[in-house]
């Protein structure tokens, strides 16, 4: 157990945030010096400047942390195998304050004063659109973990891609065959009434129908709802799945009184782990969702069939088989969606070698070799599973996991395949000019 | 952006209305509003707490009615000499400040970009604002040695400061009132007041003009009225337990003690306190679902602070306007009882009792900050220069954020809010009764009823924000 506790600790100090502190030092210390112009020439040595677009403060700064964490543990595993085309992954910190403006701002800082090769890591996708159009004039490649539609739905522009982690129209549609088939066809949604819940009263409806089960009833909660009791008489009667996706900080009361509700005779329960990321199962008043089953992107819980890459990814992560910091086990981590950064990171790596790219100049070939890349295999690089690209709507696709909740913990029992999330693309991002 | 349509056979008169009152122009986006740790804290029992402590504050008056002046002024007046310190440092301690500060805004200007790493902004808003303010209230007037204006001023001005220097100020506090107004409308208005370089800009403007307002002004009458923190600075500590004498001795007293003595303050510095504690009660307001839902932000997916900057800008000025005119109207409303009818004195001399609550409120609100980025900032102090250094052997400590998370840290913290929120009412009502006493009413119940209203209701509202779903 000490010896354990010895590797994971120096895994932790030698990733962490010191690592990128280290980098950063040093390309102050260039900045300082003198020769700082002509030794930024020697573009061969330099190393790869990655910025990343954190959500360090505002009200993304709970998943901020984790997709730091996450970001930095890449970058040491990039390094430690020889770094991008030989060179050095550098990652440069910018804080956006979860806000679109300051996003904005952050991707104009990183093209303009530190002239990172690419912008990456962008998770809120009020700030992936607010910063999306900024990456395009600058004609910086614009890579984000966001997990947002917008980038499949083409709206955005040919510098933005996500190639780490699915988007949630894709989500929602593959869960919607294990759900018909295995917990009820009669399904009542319950949403918050805005963006993020639109997004699943959308998308669920039409899937679970193609699979013969129906939606028998859509309850829309205000966002600023705090108390849920007088919305659950409009569940019908006959629903034989509660698929629920409330976020904020009423999510606890809202199982509380769902169960207060129910008591021990209730649907079956389908939710998206987003409800519930970063907070522990086993919390006061979430008992009612024993038995209940959960989306996730990659599971929070170690699982017995876990790949090596998996194993592998959570060991440099610093994440123990509950989910949580191995040096901290009330911090649960952000594993739905974290692993995403890391994948990504890896992608970035693939299109710079895949296109030999040298510096700011071939930006527009890394857009292209990006666009041209079609599949990535699971193995260490792709931990959450294999992912089939589409280069047109700069998406990826992948397999999504749905586990249930049993003995305090998530066991994933199923894990869908990547055709259950492929859905016709509504553009083509290829066409507009570079 | 095109939502695919719910599918007709969707059945419930409830949907095919919601979805067309919402419109189909909207972006679909992903909310990642963390369930957090007020989600734990919306599940206890936060109305028998705000009830109970209430009631507590009511009762410590009502408890007071059989206490009489002469015993609370008792109480203030004890002293338990400690030592006599004929040492003055504050020379030395101001340059080692200065010397710190402009490392600091260095390292602001030149180190990591992240402000959880740079510890420019990590020691400004936590170890600065949280943690020297507690000290302050607690224990003493660190600043009076620490700040970094004292050294730098007496190395160009040998001689102590003319006399003259402090000639009546016919400004008053109004300098302080401003440059602190500006300092809580850059930290909770602003959107980006932990940016390192923004922030070593802005720490470097206030220092040069403060010093320059010192040179020009003289320091003590500057550093009296018109730098904003050394100011608070001084008002925080008439709580505290430690007292230094004119001669140099140090002393020890009960909280609140050395208020009891306090000197009426003019209405300037009356509107000075009253901003203090209104603008941390505006750093909890503007994140409650109430103030988003008000100013019509959606809590769950709140837009930015560069969204709301007009509405909050408004809303800091409306809080600290609500709260002055909710205390000058208690102090008014408790003259017209008592008979007493001078309420400008009565108003100069009962603001001290607001100091013990802005305490309280300074205290439970930053707790939580304190907790975690007071971690960040021991570990980026060890390395301000993002250079690998390790200079305190904190560069490689474990940021352990878990510290306040889950159930139990939520049930913990929330006690020691309420408490510290509950303790600094009663401790607010005990202290005016003191500083009552010196009224022309001797300090008649009747006159002291309203503020005592005042500060039940305050107690209530501090609890509410502390316990009210946030989102912001």
């Amino acid at each position: 157990m000490t010896s354990d506790q010895g590797k994971s600790s120096f895994l932790k100090k030698g990733l962490s945030r010191r690592t990128a502190l280290k980098g950063l030092g040093a390309s102050a210390g260039l900045i300082m010096a003198p020769g700082f112009v002509r030794y930024s020439q020697a573009q061969s040595s330099a190393p790869i400047k990655v910025g990343f677009q954190a959500h360090r403060t505002g009200i993304g700064a709970a998943y901020g942390r984790w997709y730091e964490k996450t970001t930095m543990a890449a970058m040491k595993a990039i390094n430690d195998a020889g770094g991008i085309n030989g060179r050095p992954l550098e990652i440069i910190t910018e804080d956006d304050g979860t806000d679109p403006k300051r996003g904005a701002e952050v991707v104009d800082k990183f093209a303009n004063q530190h002239k990172t090769d690419v912008v990456y890591g962008t998770l809120f996708s009020h700030v992936v659109i607010g910063s999306a159009p900024a990456a395009g004039e600058l004609k910086i490649p614009y890579y984000v973990v966001s997990e947002g539609h917008h980038v499949a739905s083409t709206k955005l522009n040919r510098y933005v891609f996500q190639p780490g982690i699915t988007d949630v129209k894709s989500q929602i549609q593959s869960t919607a065959p294990w759900i018909a088939a295995n917990v009820g066809k009669k399904v009542t949604m319950i949403f918050p009434d805005f963006a993020f819940g639109y997004d699943h009263r959308d998308y669920l409806p039409p899937a679970l129908k193609a699979q013969g089960a129906e939606v028998i009833a859509q309850i829309a909660i205000p966002p600023t709802e705090s108390s849920f009791t007088k919305y659950f008489p409009q569940i019908p009667a006959e629903t034989e799945v509660i698929y629920h996706v409330m976020v904020g900080p009423a999510v606890l009361t809202f199982v509380k009184e769902l169960g207060e509700f129910y008591g021990s005779n209730r649907p079956q329960l389908f939710g998206f782990i987003d409800s519930l990321e970063a907070v522990d199962i086993n919390s006061p008043g979430l008992e009612f969702l024993d038995g209940s089953h959960f989306w996730e992107g990659s599971p929070r819980y170690a699982q017995p069939d876990d790949s090596d890459g998996q194993k592998a990814y959570r060991k440099a992560v610093g994440i123990d088989d509950n989910g949580a910091s191995v040096d901290d086990a009330k911090d649960i981590s952000t594993a739905a969606h974290m692993f995403g950064c890391w994948e990504t990171l890896y992608v970035i790596k693939k299109a710079m070698e895949d296109s030999g790219y040298q510096g700011p100049a071939d930006r527009g070939k890394l857009v292209e070799a990006t666009e041209a890349l079609t599949e990535f295999a699971e193995g260490p690089e792709h931990p959450q599973g294999p992912k089939v690209f589409n280069g047109k709507i700069h998406q990826v696709f992948g397999i999504q996991n749905i586990s249930k909740v049993e003995g305090g913990r998530l066991n994933v029992v199923h894990k869908t395949s990547i055709e259950d999330g492929l859905y016709e693309p509504e553009g083509d991002y290829t066409t507009q000019p570079l | 952006m095109s939502h695919s349509r719910p599918s007709s056979t969707m059945p419930r008169p409830l949907l095919p209305a919601t979805i067309v009152a919402l419109g189909c122009a909207l972006l679909p986006t992903l909310a990642h509003a963390h369930a957090s740790d007020r989600g734990f804290v919306l599940l206890l029992p936060t109305g028998h707490y705000i009830a109970g402590g209430a009631f507590a504050v009511a009762a410590s008056f009502v408890v007071l009615f059989f206490v009489s002046p002469g015993v609370v002024a008792g109480l203030a007046r004890l002293r338990l000499p400690l030592a006599r310190l004929r040492v003055d440092g504050r020379v030395i301690a101001s340059l080692l400040s200065f010397l710190l500060l402009v490392i600091l805004v260095a390292a602001g200007f030149t180190g990591s970009r992240d402000p959880l790493s740079n510890p420019l902004p990590l020691v400004v808003w936590t170890l600065f604002w949280i943690g020297l303010t507690i000290i302050t209230g607690l224990f003493g007037n660190a600043f009076a040695w620490i700040n970094p204006w004292y050294g730098p001023y007496r190395l160009l001005r040998h001689q102590a400061e003319p006399t003259a220097a402090l000639r009546p100020w016919r400004f008053g506090y109004l300098p302080a009132i401003l440059q602190f107004a500006g300092f809580a409308w850059f930290e909770l208005v602003y959107p980006a007041p932990d940016d390192p370089w923004r922030l070593a800009l802005v720490v470097a403007l206030y220092w040069a003009v403060n010093f320059a307002a010192m040179l020009a002004f003289g320091y003590r009458a500057w550093s009296r009225y018109g730098e904003c923190f050394s100011v608070f600075f001084r008002m925080v500590s008439r709580l505290a337990i430690f007292e230094r004498t004119s001669d140099g001795r140090l002393r020890l007293c009960l909280p609140g003690g050395k208020l009891h003595a306090a000197a009426p303050l003019p209405t300037s510095g009356v509107m000075f306190l009253l901003l203090a504690l209104g603008s941390v009660s505006f750093d909890g307001f503007m994140r409650t679902f109430a103030w988003l839902g008000f100013v019509g932000v959606n809590p769950l997916e709140f837009p930015g602070r560069s969204a709301v900057m007009l509405p909050n800008t408004l809303g800091l000025a409306a809080m600290v306007a609500a709260l002055s005119a909710a205390y000058f109207l208690a102090v008014w409303a408790g003259r017209r009882l008592s008979g007493d009818g001078d309420w400008r004195r009565a108003a100069s001399l009962l603001v001290w009792s607001i100091v013990p609550i802005a305490l309280a409120y300074h205290l439970s609100h930053y707790l939580v900050a304190l907790l975690v980025n007071g971690q960040y900032a021991l570990a980026a102090l060890s390395d301000p220069f993002s250079l690998g250094w390790n200079l305190f052997g904190t560069a490689d400590n474990y940021i352990s954020a878990g510290l306040v998370m889950g159930a139990e840290a939520a049930w913990v913290l929330w006690n020691l809010q309420a408490a510290a929120i509950v303790g600094g009412h009663v401790l607010a009502v005990v202290i005016a009764h003191g500083l009552a006493s010196r009224l022309r009413d001797g300090g008649a119940m009747l006159g002291q009823l309203p503020l005592t209203v005042l500060m039940v209701a305050y107690t209530v509202f501090g609890l509410w924000l502390l316990s009210t779903p946030t989102g912001a």
